[in-house]
């Protein structure tokens, strides 16, 4: 259980909101305009439909919202997300990126995708379960991605780790992909650029492979790569930031035992509860709906993949009962915990 | 919000020149401001009591009508014969409507007959040659369907085109699929999938460009090698799916076999002067006469 927890949420470090101009022009904006350009469509055009009067050197994640927004919006093609994504790993995100192209094997690519997600995947926090000989990769929101965008993003991050790992493993490997929403009419483009064992209606956006394939040593891998020694020291701090809402998960998990509140959370990010309800406001979420969704995770893997008992489950998340756990279940996910198992 | 939109649909578009002249609609304001002078200097205006509300709002209605289609039209099509024809049978109907409409104003004396002859006359001549360039585009429509064909079938949809290849789509796909399991009398068909192998490594390589461009070739290349019933499209990414009409196995077999061998032979040549080669996949199965049409490309995707 300890092992699992300290993968799904790795060391802190500083926290970004969705307004925090955190992410550097190069690493993320570059792609896009350069994406935008083989499309037809003029950067100057891009950065006009998005919003920008001029390029900054530092933009938000709000921005590289707006931006993907403009593009998706320009070039009405239904691969938009998917190629985007399949284009943008390792990527140019200076040492986490250099580090990233010379992992030895997948487990080590994904441990520093998940460790550096700031620099290599800042609008969705990746967050890595291994359980018995399977690795889950599970996607939740860094600050903030709205409705309407949510599903593009979720996808061009799949897709983004699909196509990192068959670049540089040089062969596809065999994921499962669940999704958070209901099945589209048209799977043309999940099937070819994700696979063909892909599941909606589920809990969580989240992908899952044999650990075994993770293993296996990858053709361009560098042993003692020096970027993933540098990265390990600390050089590039910002790599391991985290956002504000993914900072929030990180806190919240370990705690569920003790039903954690507001005023204890606001505490442990240093500010008021007003302040922090006003945080969790402008990243479009309230504090319960946060501590409903990690309750919703964990008791998901708790159930399904430990086969735990109610009871203990419903102690593990801090309820006094168990038929006052199956009732927050059934609101949460809609279904009763006794189908699951 | 909703101003850009809206001043983007109005700032003039290119217009096609008709018979040649590219000022067309300034010639034709020309006469139509010619034609109420002739009616000021010659005609005798209405009292204001006398005027008809109604006549004026409908005849000026269709006056204004015929100039939006006039617009339209040559916005939408390039110059030639076919947009001559029909932009010239469109001035003759908006003239008629235009004297009709001055009619309205001015009061001619009994004696001069011109007015009532341009109003009579126009109208129907305008029809007569709007109606000659209707058959000249159908013949036109006629000639683009085949250099469309084996691109479309039975019905079109602009919007299930893909930008890149301009083939249609995996919705477009699938509605082919479900027009062709309705065909009565229909002897099965075919559903065939191919892919070039290593695909994403070229736009990592080569960049994404040419990577298009490579689709591109692969998308001429294909349609160059298929019965003229067939249809081919994109279904996504590297995947190109092709409907085989009437096809039996041993001919979706050998077709198969064909194309794999074509498409692994087309050597794409970079902008930089790299050669650009990668082989190709095939599967194929019979249509399902049940299954949607939505599903039978997804199962041929998750065997290549």
């Amino acid at each position: 259980m300890k092992a699992a927890l300290l993968g799904l949420c790795p060391a802190p470090g500083a926290v970004y909101q969705l307004g925090t101009r955190c992410l550097v022009w190069e690493h993320q904006a570059v792609l896009l305009l350069e994406f935008a350009r083989s499309r037809g469509l003029l950067p100057a055009e891009l950065l006009a439909a998005a919003g920008f009067s001029s390029m900054p050197s530092l933009l938000s994640p709000q921005q590289l919202l707006d931006l993907l927004a403009a593009l998706q919006a320009q070039l009405q093609a239904p691969d938009t997300a998917f190629v985007l994504g399949q284009l943008s790993l390792p990527g140019h995100a200076g040492l986490a990126s250099h580090a990233l192209a010379q992992a030895r094997n997948g487990r080590q690519a994904l441990e520093l995708l998940a460790a550096h997600s700031a620099r290599l995947s800042p609008l969705l926090t990746p967050r890595l379960l291994w359980h018995e000989d399977e690795l889950l990769l599970i996607w939740t929101e860094a600050c903030g991605v709205g409705a309407a965008q949510r599903n593009f993003v979720v996808d061009m991050q799949m897709s983004a780790v699909t196509a990192l790992c068959q670049w540089l493993g040089g062969r596809r490997l065999p994921w499962r992909y669940s999704f958070n929403r209901s099945r589209p009419r048209d799977l043309s483009q999940h099937a070819v650029f994700l696979g063909a064992d892909l599941q909606f209606d589920c809990q969580v956006d989240a992908m899952r492979v044999p650990a075994a394939c993770l293993d296996e040593p990858w053709p361009r891998g560098v042993a003692d790569s020096m970027a993933a020694q540098a990265l390990a020291q600390g050089a590039d701090p910002g790599a391991a930031g985290r956002g504000l809402l993914a900072a929030l998960y990180d806190h919240l998990l370990p705690r569920l035992r003790e039903a954690p509140t507001l005023e204890q959370s606001a505490q442990a990010f240093g500010v008021s509860s007003a302040t922090f309800k006003r945080h969790l406001a402008q990243h479009g979420t309230h504090f319960q709906a946060q501590l409903d969704q990690v309750r919703t995770h964990w008791a998901l893997y708790l159930l399904l993949l430990q086969g735990q008992s109610h009871e203990r489950v419903a102690q593990a998340l801090g309820f006094h009962d168990r038929s006052n756990f199956r009732r927050s279940f059934k609101r949460w996910t809609g279904l009763v915990p006794s189908l699951l198992a | 919000m909703l101003i850009s939109p809206l001043l983007k649909a109005l700032q003039p578009v290119p217009q096609a020149p008709v018979l040649g002249l590219a000022h067309f609609g300034h010639l034709l304001a020309l006469l139509m401001a010619g034609l109420m002078a002739a009616f000021a200097w010659g005609g005798e205006a209405k009292p204001l009591q006398d005027w008809r509300w109604m006549d004026v709002a409908g005849e000026g209605g269709m006056v204004l009508m015929a100039a939006i289609w006039i617009t339209q039209l040559r916005s939408s099509r390039p110059g030639g014969r076919v947009t001559s024809w029909l932009c010239l049978g469109l001035a003759g109907i908006l003239l008629g409507e235009w004297v009709d409409v001055l009619d309205e104003f001015w009061r001619l004396p009994k004696a001069v007959v011109w007015d009532n002859w341009l109003e009579s006359g126009m109208t129907p001549l305008g029809m007569l040659v709007l109606t000659i360039g209707l058959q000249h585009w159908r013949e036109e429509e006629r000639a683009l369907s085949a250099q469309l064909l084996k691109r479309e079938r039975l019905i079109r949809e602009h919007r299930s085109f893909d930008a890149i290849t301009q083939l249609g789509d995996a919705d477009y796909l699938a509605r082919q699929i479900a027009l062709e399991q309705r065909r009565e009398g229909q002897s099965g068909a075919a559903l065939l999938m191919l892919s070039l192998d290593g695909f994403d490594s070229v736009a990592r390589e080569h960049g994404l460009a040419e990577a298009d461009r490579l689709l591109q070739a692969a998308g001429h290349l294909l349609i160059l090698n298929l019965r003229p019933e067939d249809l081919l499209c994109r279904y996504a990414g590297d995947r190109f799916a092709l409907l085989m009409p009437g096809a039996g196995p041993a001919l979706a077999a050998q077709t198969a076999g064909h194309l794999q061998q074509a498409l692994g032979g087309l050597a794409h040549h970079s902008r930089q002067g790299q050669r650009i080669q990668r082989p190709a996949r095939v599967v194929w199965s019979a249509v399902d006469p049940e299954e949607p049409g939505a599903q039978q490309p997804l199962h041929l995707a998750a065997r290549l």
